[in-house]
C-alpha cells in the first residue's frame, strides 16, 4: 500500500504536484493517468525518495522509502529505461543493484529469464533496442520480488507482444496481492490493464475511482441510430428529451434515451430503423473529457491556421 | 543494506567503467615516462652544476616528482566513479537501491580509496626506478629502493594516491559533470607548479600549504626544515579531502537525485 498525504512539490513559483492525497491499494492494478507534465513522474520520484516533497508525505506501508531497511525487497520501480550504463552488461547492472540489497546472483539470473533477456545477459546495453532496455528496467523492478511495484510508462516503445506481456505481468502481480501503480498514455491498454484509476492534471487530483465508474461518470453514453427518415425522427427524439447530434455517415448520435426507448418511439410512428446500436464510451473518451481543462500542452487546429 | 553489500555493488560498477581503467593505464605510462624524463633532466642539471651544488644534490628529490602528474589521472578515476553514473542517468536507480545516500557515498569512497591506494606504491616504485636509472646512466649519484627513507616514501605513495582518488570523487559529487570536475581537479592539483607566477609571499605560502604541494611532502626522503614534514603534509592533504568529502555528503544528501 502506498499512501500520499497532501503531497506537494514546488519548483520556485511553479507547483508541479499540488496537495495530492490518495492510496494505492494492494491486489489491483492502479492506473496513473494525466496529460504530459501533469506530475506523474514527479509523484513517483517523491514516493521513491529521489525528490524531496515541499510539503506533505508519501509513504509505503507507513514508512518513508528512505527508511526501508532493504528497499528493493519492498518496492520495485521502473522510472527511466534509458538509465543504464552503456558499457555495463545487463547482468552486472542488475548485480550491482542486487548486492546492495542482499540479493544474490541466482535471483539476477532468474529475473533475466523472467523478462526474456537471459540470452543477452552478458551483453552491454549500449546496443539494446528500446524494448530490450524496457525489459531490463522491468527486471530491476522485479529484482527483489517486491510487494509494491511502480512502473512509469513501461509499455513505451514495446512491440505488441511486449505490450501484452506487460499487461499479463502487471495483472498477475496484482492477482498475487501486490500493489501495482502503472502510468501510461495508452488509454486502450490502460482500459485492459487497470482496475482502478488515479487521474491527475496540473499536479491536482482529478479522479480516484474504479475504471468502470470512471468511464460511466465521465463520458456520455449514447445510441447510434440509422434511418432513412432522420428528418422525422430527430424532432421526435428531441421532444422526448434526447440530445441528437449527427453521427458518422448519416447516422444520428442520440444521448439521453436508451436504445429501447428510441426503438419504441420509432415504432410508434412507423419509422424504419436500419441500425440501433448502443455506444459505450471508451476510457479515452472519458479521459479526454475529464482532463480537457488541465491539458498543459494542448494542440489546437486554430493555432495552426492563424 | 549492509556496508559490505554496498561495497560489492560499487565494485561491480567500478570495474565496468572503461574510462577509469584508461586513467589507471595512463597513470602507469605517466609514472614511467615522467619518472625517466625528470631523472634525465636532473642528471643534466647535475653535470652542469658547481661542485658545491653537486655536493648538495639529493637523488631522491627527482624520484617522485612524476607522482603529482600521476595524481591528475588518479583524481580523474575518483571523478569518473561518480560522474559516469550521472552521465548514464543511473544515479536515481542507484539511490533507489541504496537510499541511505551517506552509505552509498561511503561505499563508492571505499572502492575508490582502496583501488587508488593500492596502485600508489607500484606507480611510485616505477617512477623511482626509472628516474634513478636515468641518473645512473649518466654517472650521476643515485639510490636504490632499499636505501634509508625510500621504502617509507614508496609506501606513503599509497596514502597520497588514495587521498587524491577521494579528492576526485568528492569533486565528482560536487560538480556531477566529468569535464568540469576533471578540469577543476587538475587545475587545483598542478597549481603549485605555477607558484612562481605569484608574488613571493604568496608563492611561498602555496608551495608550503597548498594541499597538493603539502601532500607531496609524503615523498620527501630528506625533509629538511624549510617545508612541512611528510606527516604534517599528509595531514594537510587529508584534512582538505575530509572537508571536501563532508561537503560532498551534504550536497548529495540535500539535493534531488
Ligand atoms: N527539476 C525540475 N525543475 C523544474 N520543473 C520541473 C523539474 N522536474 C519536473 N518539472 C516540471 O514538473 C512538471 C511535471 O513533470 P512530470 O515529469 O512529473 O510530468 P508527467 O506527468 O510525468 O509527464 P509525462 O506524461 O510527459 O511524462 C513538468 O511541467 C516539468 O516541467
Ligand atoms: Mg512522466
Amino acid at each position: 500500500m502506498i499512501e500520499l498525504r497532501q503531497l506537494t512539490r514546488r519548483y520556485g513559483e511553479v507547483t508541479v504536484v499540488d496537495g495530492l492525497s490518495f492510496d494505492v491499494r494492494p491486489g489491483v492494478v492502479t492506473g496513473f493517468l494525466g496529460p504530459n507534465g501533469a506530475g506523474k513522474t514527479s509523484t513517483m520520484r517523491m514516493i521513491l525518495g529521489l525528490d524531496r516533497p515541499t510539503s506533505g508525505s508519501a509513504t509505503i506501508g507507513g514508512r518513508r522509502y528512505a527508511d526501508l531497511p532493504v528497499p528493493l525487497r519492498e518496492v520495485g520501480a521502473l522510472l527511466d529505461a534509458h538509465a543504464v550504463h552503456p558499457r555495463r552488461t545487463a547482468f552486472d547492472h542488475l548485480l550491482s543493484l542486487a548486492y546492495g540489497n542482499g540479493i544474490g546472483r541466482r535471483r539476477v539470473e532468474e529475473v533475466l529469464g523472467l523478462v526474456g533477456l537471459a540470452d543477452v545477459a552478458g551483453r552491454r546495453p549500449g546496443g539494446f533496442s528500446l524494448g530490450m532496455k524496457q525489459r531490463l528496467g522491468i527486471a530491476v523492478a522485479l529484482l527483489g520480488d517486491p510487494p509494491v511495484v511502480l512502473l512509469d510508462e513501461p509499455v513505451n516503445g514495446l512491440d505488441p507482444e511486449g505490450i501484452r506481456w506487460i499487461r499479463t505481468l502487471t495483472r498477475s502481480l496484482a492477482a498475487e496481492g501486490r500493489t501495482v501503480l502503472l502510468s501510461s498514455h495508452l488509454m486502450s491498454e490502460m482500459a485492459l490493464t487497470a482496475d482502478h484509476l488515479v487521474v491527475i492534471g496540473r499536479g491536482r487530483l482529478i479522479a480516484d475511482t474504479g475504471l468502470e465508474a470512471f468511464v460511466q461518470a465521465a463520458a456520455r453514453q449514447g445510441v447510434l441510430v440509422r434511418t432513412p427518415d432522420a428528418r422525422r425522427l430527430a424532432p421526435l427524439l428531441r421532444e422526448s428529451g434526447a440530445t441528437v447530434r449527427p453521427g458518422v455517415d448519416g447516422g444520428l448520435m442520440v444521448t439521453g434515451l436508451s436504445g429501447a426507448e428510441v426503438g419504441g418511439l420509432a415504432g410508434a410512428h412507423g419509422i424504419v430503423l436500419h441500425e440501433l446500436t448502443p455506444r459505450r464510451a471508451s476510457l479515452e473518451d472519458a479521459y479526454l473529457e475529464l482532463t480537457g481543462d488541465s491539458v498543459e500542452f494542448a494542440t489546437s487546429a486554430a493555432g495552426v491556421v492563424s | 543494506m549492509t556496508a559490505y553489500g554496498v561495497l560489492r555493488s560499487e565494485w561491480v560498477k567500478f570495474r565496468s567503467v572503461r574510462a577509469m581503467l584508461g586513467c589507471l593505464a595512463g597513470a602507469v605510462v605517466a609514472a614511467g615516462s615522467y619518472g625517466y624524463l625528470f631523472g634525465t633532466a636532473a642528471a643534466r642539471e647535475y653535470l652542469g652544476a658547481s661542485a658545491a651544488d653537486r655536493a648538495a644534490f639529493d637523488p631522491t628529490e627527482t624520484a617522485f616528482r612524476a607522482l603529482v602528474l600521476v595524481g591528475v589521472l588518479v583524481s580523474a578515476v575518483g571523478v569518473l566513479a561518480v560522474t559516469s553514473e550521472y552521465a548514464a542517468g543511473t544515479m536515481p536507480v542507484s539511490i533507489t537501491a541504496v537510499p541511505r545516500r551517506g552509505l552509498l557515498l561511503l561505499g563508492k569512497g571505499a572502492v575508490v580509496a582502496l583501488t587508488t591506494l593500492l596502485v600508489g606504491p607500484p606507480l611510485a616504485l616505477l617512477s623511482f626506478t626509472l628516474s634513478q636509472a636515468a641518473l645512473a646512466a649518466q654517472g650521476v649519484p643515485s639510490v636504490g629502493p632499499g636505501d634509508p627513507g625510500v621504502p617509507a616514501a614508496l609506501l606513503g605513495a599509497g596514502l597520497f594516491t588514495g587521498l587524491i582518488g577521494l579528492y576526485g570523487m568528492a569533486l565528482g559529487f560536487l560538480l556531477r559533470r566529468s569535464a568540469g570536475a576533471i578540469s577543476l581537479g587538475t587545475f587545483l592539483l598542478i597549481l603549485p607548479g605555477m607558484a612562481s607566477l605569484f608574488p613571493k609571499p604568496v608563492a611561498r605560502w602555496i608551495v608550503t600549504w597548498w594541499p597538493s604541494a603539502a601532500g607531496a611532502r609524503i615523498f620527501a626522503v630528506h625533509p629538511g626544515t624549510e617545508l612541512l614534514t611528510p606527516l604534517a603534509g599528509a595531514g594537510v592533504l587529508a584534512a582538505t579531502v575530509l572537508v571536501l568529502l563532508c561537503a560532498a555528503v551534504a550536497v548529495f544528501r540535500g539535493r534531488d537525485a
